[in-house]
């Protein structure tokens, strides 16, 4: 009976332990898909503004298919990287095509 | 002394600002002065290439891409493509009209195309003409890149192998919009690569990107539809510029849309004078 108890016991803390773990995953899964989805937004809307000045870069449409899916698999983190990479190409697809607009002949040509 | 020195310098810095010039705005030279600047360019860059020979793009400037293109054009791929273009000219809509009624009954049209349509306030290509046809008479389009539409192409241009480019860009604000729009698009870089057109076509004609010698940009658009032996087929010239900005990841406009209907208006331009020499075979 004496060796019972603190085997009871030790499952019982276990077990809290457990419910506790497995509560913090959920909240940490749901915060990530929520940043994920802040993210993917912003890029799909950066991705339009590139696109609207004739900017957009090759890949982005292929990263952020494969963020959908590495996401729908529940694996964030791989999704979170996709949608960064694809919001820093849609924003430099941006700044160079603002930068390229309405350029002529370069000086190598008039040497 | 001093005054002559002060002199001296003066004129060493207006000398360096005269000799070194800027890059410039799309708008800082009208058409025919940049027809001048690029043929200038060009000449100097490939001495004793005569003009005609650029209409045989990356070939006119490598003897070991000459030596090839000569062995392949003996029994030249798109020989049999030509025929069957010539099958689809004459092969009657579903109201008994063909190709001919629309384009005065000659299939030598190269020469026309692309020009300004001040109605349209747009570039139209042969390639919209020949869809345009199609749908006046009731048939549906053809695509823009490949296939069907290649044939034909490759008929019409055979027939009009001989032709000289002359594109005409009027003195139209709208026009030379048009015109200084595909101007930029050529001139400015695009992509992950952060590559322009030019810089390969223009800046480092002659030279290799790996195995492949770079052609220059001068008579780029005599010779389509090209056999190009990567596709194993004949294609356009707007699928030839889809495959050139995917190369630098940039993602491809539409073919036939406005930005490469502008480009091809500026790169046909560059070209004025150069004879049609299509269909042709490119590595």
């Amino acid at each position: 009976m004496k060796r019972i108890i603190p085997v009871a016991a030790l499952a019982l803390l276990g077990a809290v332990a457990l419910s506790g773990c497995s509560s913090d995953a959920v909240k940490s899964d749901t915060a990530a898909k929520s940043s994920y989805e802040k993210t993917l937004a912003e890029a799909k809307a950066e991705r339009k503004k590139a696109a609207a000045v004739g900017g957009e870069w090759r890949d982005i449409g292929k990263f952020l298919k494969a963020a959908d899916k590495a996401a729908a698999k529940g694996d964030y983190d791989t999704a979170m990287k996709l949608a960064k990479k694809a919001l820093f190409q849609a924003k430099m697809g941006q700044i160079q095509a603002k930068e390229q607009a309405g350029v002529g002949n370069p000086a190598y040509l008039l040497n | 002394m001093k005054k002559s020195i002060l002199a001296v310098a003066t004129l060493c810095v207006l000398g360096t600002s005269v000799a070194m010039a800027k890059n410039q705005m799309a708008t800082d030279t009208t058409p025919a002065e940049d027809l001048k600047i690029y043929r200038a360019y060009f000449m100097k860059k490939f001495p004793g290439v005569p003009l005609q020979e650029f209409a045989n793009g990356v070939n006119a400037v490598s003897e070991v891409n000459r030596e090839n293109w000569e062995a392949i054009e003996e029994f030249p791929p798109y020989e049999p493509m030509i025929d069957e273009g010539e099958v689809i000219w004459n092969t009657p809509f579903k109201n008994g009209k063909t190709f001919a009624s629309c384009f005065n009954n000659n299939p030598a049209q190269r020469k026309n195309y692309p020009y300004w349509d001040k109605s349209k306030k747009a570039v139209v290509t042969l390639e919209q003409a020949v869809n345009a046809c199609l749908t006046k008479n009731g048939e549906k389009p053809m695509k823009y890149k490949k296939g069907k539409i290649t044939r034909l192409l490759a008929y019409m241009g055979y027939q009009s192998r001989g032709q000289k480019t002359n594109v005409v860009v009027p003195n139209d604000p709208d026009a030379l919009k048009a015109y200084y729009d595909g101007k930029t698009f050529f001139f400015a870089r695009r992509g992950q690569l952060n590559f322009s057109c030019a810089q390969c076509h223009v800046e480092s004609a002659g030279q290799r990107v790996r195995s492949n010698v770079l052609s220059p940009a001068l008579g780029h658009t005599t010779g389509w539809p090209v056999y190009r032996s990567k596709w194993g087929d004949l294609g356009t010239l707007h699928r030839r510029f889809g495959g050139c900005n995917k190369q630098v990841r940039a993602k491809p406009f539409k073919a036939q849309g406005k930005e490469y209907r502008n480009l091809e208006y500026f790169l046909t331009h560059m070209s004025n004078g150069i004879e049609y020499n299509g269909p042709s075979t490119r590595q």
